[in-house]
């Protein structure tokens, strides 16, 4: 696999404030990217270093392809039409309109509508698709589904995997862990100016070990329990339950969110 | 070429829509003239020779100095400007585009004066047209080159007007257009010299080309052009 984008030994600060303390890492071409940490990790100043908007210190920035940049906070002028914004990205990046993209990402539905009247998924969707008119090998996303209804996520989800599926690179900042959980190959940790964790979603479980949420529900109660060790933990806890003589009803195993796992990550337990 | 000049019709639209440059283009000033058109020709029936002048100072440096920077402050002191940035588009393509789409309105409403002026007051037409249309290009140049600093040099769009108001209120008070220049006190009349108005009035009435009153309005053009870069540069940063 080649890489789309390589940062090694990035810094940044802020006066005294270090942001970035030598950030290491790389995005392999087709991917799907998440950049996590909790507020003031230095997530968002990563970003903005590696798209061009803000200045670093120190360090090397390589990236192999054309940038589509998305956003978490943006606008337009607020009488400009949707199809008129498009148009005129399009022209001045000299590419042609992708009538399919716009049509994927319903553009045409609120084409006519100009900026203020539009709600804040519309506004997503065509700031996506202002991101495309550059035809770009390389997509950021941040914050993508912030402030969207359940149906505008679901929607935009499936057209960040259509992306994936053309072969695009996503890098993704978002808040959203389910959504990270569901859509992303390989996930960066921030904590410190630095990367506390990079891989998939499953050797993040790995790393941080193998740890089941158990919710068992009898007719008397419902109790949660944590375990490490899945086997021996339900052996003695169904054990105890028949000497009670308590009917279990329902027993609920799952692994720990990617949320459970990131905040400890993040705060370096 | 093709983006730019999409840019630029895009630009004009945009201004028909928004209901402020519409009024300070077209709205206020053609009220203006409406007024005082009529009672400047009936106190002074000499003005009706100046009358065109006078009316296309007060309407051109009202709808640059009120009318621009609400639309620069708009781009450059939000999200705009880095949606501009992101996707490729230069920033200095805002200012532009606003600049040339103004441009032509105040010079389609000046033009509508020009028109309106003899048939709804028997004002004189210029002697030279050729020279007068000149005139007009350089001075709207002129004020919309100070209005791009008032635009691109105040964050808070609530305190635009204000600061639009404070450039506005002595150019046309002490350019000569309501009261003669020659009758102000002389620290008055110094000051209006410091404002563009007053050399573009003189320009206007002039009609003979009188270069030494097209030099000031130079000098400030240029003057304004390298703040307006400067402070792109430092939006840019």
């Amino acid at each position: 696999m080649t890489e789309a984008i390589t940062i090694s030994n990035l810094t940044k600060s802020y006066g005294i404030n270090v942001v970035l303390n030598g950030l290491d890492f790389c995005v392999q071409q087709g991917e799907i990217f998440a950049l996590l940490g909790v507020n003031g990790a230095g997530k968002t100043t990563s970003l903005e270093c590696i798209e061009g908007l803000r200045k670093y210190d120190s360090g090397n920035i390589t990236i192999n392809g054309v940038m589509g940049i998305q956003l978490q906070s943006a606008s337009l002028p607020g009488h400009m039409k949707a199809l008129e914004a498009v148009k005129l990205f399009a022209k001045w990046n000299k590419t042609h309109l992708d009538q399919t993209m716009l049509d994927a990402l319903g553009i045409y539905e609120f084409a006519r509508k100009q900026y203020y009247q539009l709600s804040t998924g519309q506004k997503r969707r065509l700031h996506l698709a202002l991101a495309l008119t550059r035809n770009p090998d390389i997509l950021f996303l941040d914050e993508p589904t912030a402030g969207l209804d359940v149906e505008g996520r679901l929607s935009l989800h499936e057209q960040i995997r259509q992306l994936k599926a053309m072969g695009k690179t996503l890098i993704l900042a978002s808040h959203d862990m389910t959504e990270v959980e569901n859509l992303c190959d390989r996930i960066a940790i921030l904590s410190g100016g630095k990367i506390a964790f990079i891989g998939t979603v499953e050797q993040l479980g790995e790393t941080i070990g193998r740890h089941y949420n158990i919710t068992i529900q009898t007719d008397r109660r419902i109790q949660k329990y944590v375990s490490d060790n899945i086997g021996s933990s339900l052996l003695s806890l169904l054990l105890q339950y028949k000497e009670r003589e308590e009917s279990i009803l329902d027993i609920q195993i799952d692994r720990g969110s990617l949320e459970q796992h990131f905040i400890k990550i993040s705060k370096g337990v | 070429m093709g983006a730019f000049l999409y840019g630029v019709s895009l630009q004009w639209k945009l201004d028909i829509r928004s209901k402020t440059l519409l009024i300070t283009c077209y709205i206020v000033p053609l009220l203006f003239f409406v007024i005082m058109g009529g009672i400047f020709t009936s106190v002074m029936p000499e003005t009706k020779y100046t009358l065109i002048q006078s009316m296309t100072v007060f309407s051109v440096t009202m709808g640059a100095l009120i009318g621009l920077p609400p639309s620069l402050v708009e781009i450059y002191s939000s999200d705009i400007k880095r949606v501009y940035k992101a996707n490729g588009v230069p920033l200095y393509l805002g200012a532009a585009l606003a600049n040339i789409s103004a441009y032509i309105h105040l010079f389609l409403m000046s033009f509508i004066l020009y028109i309106a002026a003899p048939l709804a007051f028997h004002a004189e037409l210029p002697e030279n047209p050729a020279m007068y249309f000149t005139s007009l290009a350089v001075f709207i140049a002129v004020s919309l080159s100070i209005a791009s600093i008032i635009g691109l040099a105040v964050k808070d769009p609530a305190k635009t007007p204000m600061f639009s108001i404070i450039v506005f209120l002595p150019s046309t008070m002490l350019s000569g257009i309501m009261f003669p220049m020659e009758l102000l006190p002389k620290a008055f009349e110094t000051t209006g010299k410091l404002f563009p108005a007053s050399w573009g009035y003189k320009l206007m009435t002039e009609s003979v080309f009188q270069f030494e009153n097209l030099m000031p309005l130079l000098l400030v053009f240029i003057l304004a052009i390298t703040v307006c870069t400067i402070l792109l540069r430092r939006i840019d940063q």
